[in-house]
């Protein structure tokens, strides 16, 4: 790799071997402690937790891989102060280059590709850094004869939410969005072309593969309320989720279901979604923001004024020719906005999955940094 | 019907394609890009007939009149004089080309070959700068330009281009000759260069790395740029580029003998600034009063033109993209003249050889060069 940044090894420093005071991880797992696992985003929000509990876990040969523009200091706060006797790659490098793929993929045993283009609004931006990357990560992993599983880290965004076969219950039966080109949303748009080019590479090249479908991830080191409570684009806050469930979930939950999907046997092919249990309303969630965090005003938005403007929104866009860009519509609204529940049942049945830190727990823990930090959504 | 390809397809392609789908009597035939996913998905977003990974393909399957050229920028010489040695006309995205000779080398073989070619400064053709364009056809300033001074600012904290420019020693960015300035001053330029008359201008260039970037480490990338532009014909012009001003503008002013104008493009507003002053006291009292009026009719204009649907982010593209077509189909003249184009050429290259000697030395140190006269400059196209 061209651009091997902060490698090192938090390894024993003498020829005489130090004693491993980690944990040993289970023998059902696909992989033993000592199998190289490659975590792409590993600098990231969500993927550093990911090193975290594999390291929690036993394992002891990982390759955080990140981009060349991370700021490391996550993966050092979780390095630090751990038991000797993991070895821990840093490689710095970038998806789109097959080199640095083939490089990060080396004799690895399970991938955890979390690695997206997070925030972009350009479609072709986001398609390149979630899509072309995922594909040169695949390629690169097809040379690799000990592969034992490939998970893809996914979104609730993929979900049409629509034409649900369990009325207003999302879980991982429900249909993915069809157009998602139309729905405004490049985030969107990549993240079902990347499931879709994992699930064809499961297909055709027999890559055992595991999507994990996240829904809103909070907790300490993100401050923006996810856009399914509400948005402030235009100067004020807009409440649009009221009663509406948010499908949160914490994010060392999150990371535990992650690592789960990768370690656990007998679930290729499969897909799960990741939320917390005892999941608050928006109203409840944003009551709790204003009182722990940080007061501002919002205005309430009832669904029926919402619906009516995304359905608006998108009729002069089409009228106007994209003068006023497709970003709200009636897909998002149903994605987004529609009142829905949630189901982690399929999680915690086939992967044993138990969200560690409960909500309430996790929302203080939210707040307070969020209060400690000064830094506010 | 005008058969239309895009090569490149990146984020840049897309504002392309939805703006060619605007234009009447005009279909896209192919879209082409070396990686095959990004080729496929600007295929299936838009209306497009099919998608290449070949240009040879795309150009004899699709058989295009006209190709846009949307690639990084190190592989527009190439692309291009490939596509006018098929005979197609030929937009290429801005910055034209890495060196003025490469400018020259496609003018010359697109007069060759009679086919059209033309750059993509859209800045220049949005509703604001064509009004101010046509105050000055129409003799406002009172004859030639005495001085001008076109502003560009570039927001270094935008996450998607900036953030990953500046964290890759490897971004394609770092490979152009001038670098970041290489990828984003042309329009800038190109403001000046449409009203200069002569061919050689002096330019005078300091160009340094902010005190920002430097925080992080950054060397490499000047991101701060000064230069001065005169020529013999008395004209003169500045132009400042800055990473850290705010607010961030971008700005052409216009100084003619006897009246000027502002060009402010981030509102799309144009402000006439009258010559002649009024009479003691009531100099301080009737011109602000006109300056609000000049206001209160450029939000009245922008307010009719948004709801007439004419008020698109693109629509300097739109523009440029129909006026394109028309001087292919109609033989009407092309929107930039090609002296414009060489023109603008030379003066980025003026400035990248003085920075980059400055660098060399070991400074960032004022140097006056005078712009190579090109060999043969063209001048309006009939």
């Amino acid at each position: 790799m061209n651009s091997l940044g902060a490698s090192y090894v938090n390894d024993a420093s003498g020829s005489v071997p130090r004693q491993v005071s980690t944990p040993e991880p289970q023998d059902s797992f696909l992989i033993s402690p000592d199998d190289r696992i490659l975590i792409t985003g590993a600098a990231g929000f969500i993927g550093s937790r990911v090193v975290a509990n594999l390291l929690d876990r036993g394992f002891r040969n990982l390759v955080c891989f990140a981009r060349p523009s991370s700021e490391l200091a996550r993966i050092d706060a979780i390095v630090e102060g751990r038991p000797l006797g993991a070895r821990i790659e840093v490689l710095k490098g970038n998806l789109l280059s097959r080199e640095d793929c083939e490089a990060a993929c080396k004799d690895v045993a399970l991938i955890f590709h979390l690695a997206a283009g997070i925030g972009e609004k350009s479609f072709p931006d986001a398609f390149l850094n979630s899509v072309v990357t995922t594909r040169n990560v695949l390629d690169a992993s097809l040379r690799c004869a000990r592969l034992r599983r490939f998970v893809l880290v996914s979104s609730f965004a993929v979900y049409s939410n629509c034409q649900k076969p369990q009325g207003r219950l999302l879980d991982e039966s429900c249909p993915i969005e069809e157009h998602p080109e139309i729905r405004g949303e490049a985030y969107c748009f990549a993240k079902i072309k990347q499931e879709q080019i994992v699930t064809e590479y499961g297909k055709s090249f027999g890559i055992p593969y595991v999507l994990v479908r996240p829904g809103s991830v909070y907790g300490l080191g993100k401050t923006e309320i996810t856009g399914r409570v509400g948005i402030g684009t235009f100067g004020s806050y807009l409440h649009l989720g009221g009663s509406n469930t948010i499908p949160f979930t914490y994010v060392d939950n999150c990371a535990e279901a992650i690592v789960l999907a990768g370690l656990v046997k007998g679930v290729d092919g499969e897909a799960f979604n990741v939320v917390d249990d005892d999941l608050p309303s928006s109203h409840q969630f944003l009551r709790q923001y204003k009182k722990n965090a940080k007061h501002f005003k919002s205005i309430y938005v009832p669904h029926l004024i919402s619906y009516a403007f995304c359905y608006l929104w998108e009729r002069y866009s089409r009228w106007s020719e994209g003068q006023l860009p497709p970003v709200f519509n009636r897909k998002r609204w149903h994605a987004e906005w529609k009142k829905t529940r949630y189901s982690n049942e399929k999680l915690k049945a086939r992967l044993g999955w138990t969200p560690k830190v409960p909500t309430a727990e996790g929302l203080r823990r939210y707040f307070e940094a969020c209060r400690r930090d000064g830094r506010y959504a | 019907m005008l058969k239309v390809a895009i090569v490149g397809c990146g984020k840049i392609a897309d504002a392309h394609a939805s703006q060619i789908r605007r234009i009447e009597g005009c279909e896209i035939v192919g879209v082409c890009d070396r990686e095959p996913l990004m080729a496929k998905q600007l295929f299936e977003r838009f209306p497009v007939k099919q998608y290449f990974t070949d240009l040879t393909e795309l150009v004899d399957k699709a058989r295009p009149d006209v190709i846009h050229i949307t690639t990084p920028a190190e592989s527009h010489f190439d692309v291009a004089r490939f596509c006018l040695e098929q005979s197609c006309h030929v937009y290429v995205e801005k910055p034209f080309t890495l060196y003025a000779e490469q400018a020259q080398h496609l003018v010359d073989l697109a007069q060759r070959k009679g086919v059209k070619l033309t750059v993509g400064h859209n800045d220049q053709f949005s509703h604001v700068a064509r009004r101010m364009r046509a105050l000055v056809q129409s003799g406002y300033l009172g004859g030639p330009p005495v001085h001008m001074e076109s502003y560009y600012s570039y927001d270094l904290g935008d996450p998607s281009y900036a953030r990953a420019l500046l964290g890759d020693k490897r971004h394609w960015v770092r490979r152009l000759p001038g670098k970041l300035l290489q990828n984003v001053i042309s329009h800038g330029i190109a403001r000046i260069a449409e009203f200069l008359t002569g061919d050689s201008p002096h330019v005078i260039a300091h160009g340094f790395v902010s005190s920002l970037l430097k925080q992080i480490n950054e060397r490499e990338i000047v991101d701060e740029l000064r230069v001065i532009i005169s020529e013999e014909q008395g004209t003169t012009a500045y132009f400042t580029f800055s990473s850290q001003m705010r607010p961030s503008i971008h700005q052409l002013r216009i100084y003619g003998p006897k009246n000027g104008l502002v060009l402010d493009q981030d509102h799309e507003i144009l402000i006439r600034l009258r010559g002649q002053k009024f009479k003691s006291y009531a100099d301080m009292f009737i011109p602000p009063a006109l300056f609000a009026k000049q206001h209160l009719g450029n939000l009245i204009t922008n307010v009719r033109l948004f709801l007439g649907r004419d008020f698109h982010m693109d629509s300097g593209m739109n523009y440029l993209i129909e006026s394109f077509y028309r001087s292919i189909r109609e033989h009407a003249p092309l929107p930039i003249p090609y002296r414009e184009i060489l023109l603008t050429a030379r003066i980025m290259d003026a400035i990248f050889d003085q920075l980059s000697t400055c660098r060399s030395n070991g400074q960032m140190a004022l140097q006056a060069r005078p712009v190579p006269p090109g060999t043969i400059v063209p001048g309006l196209e009939s």
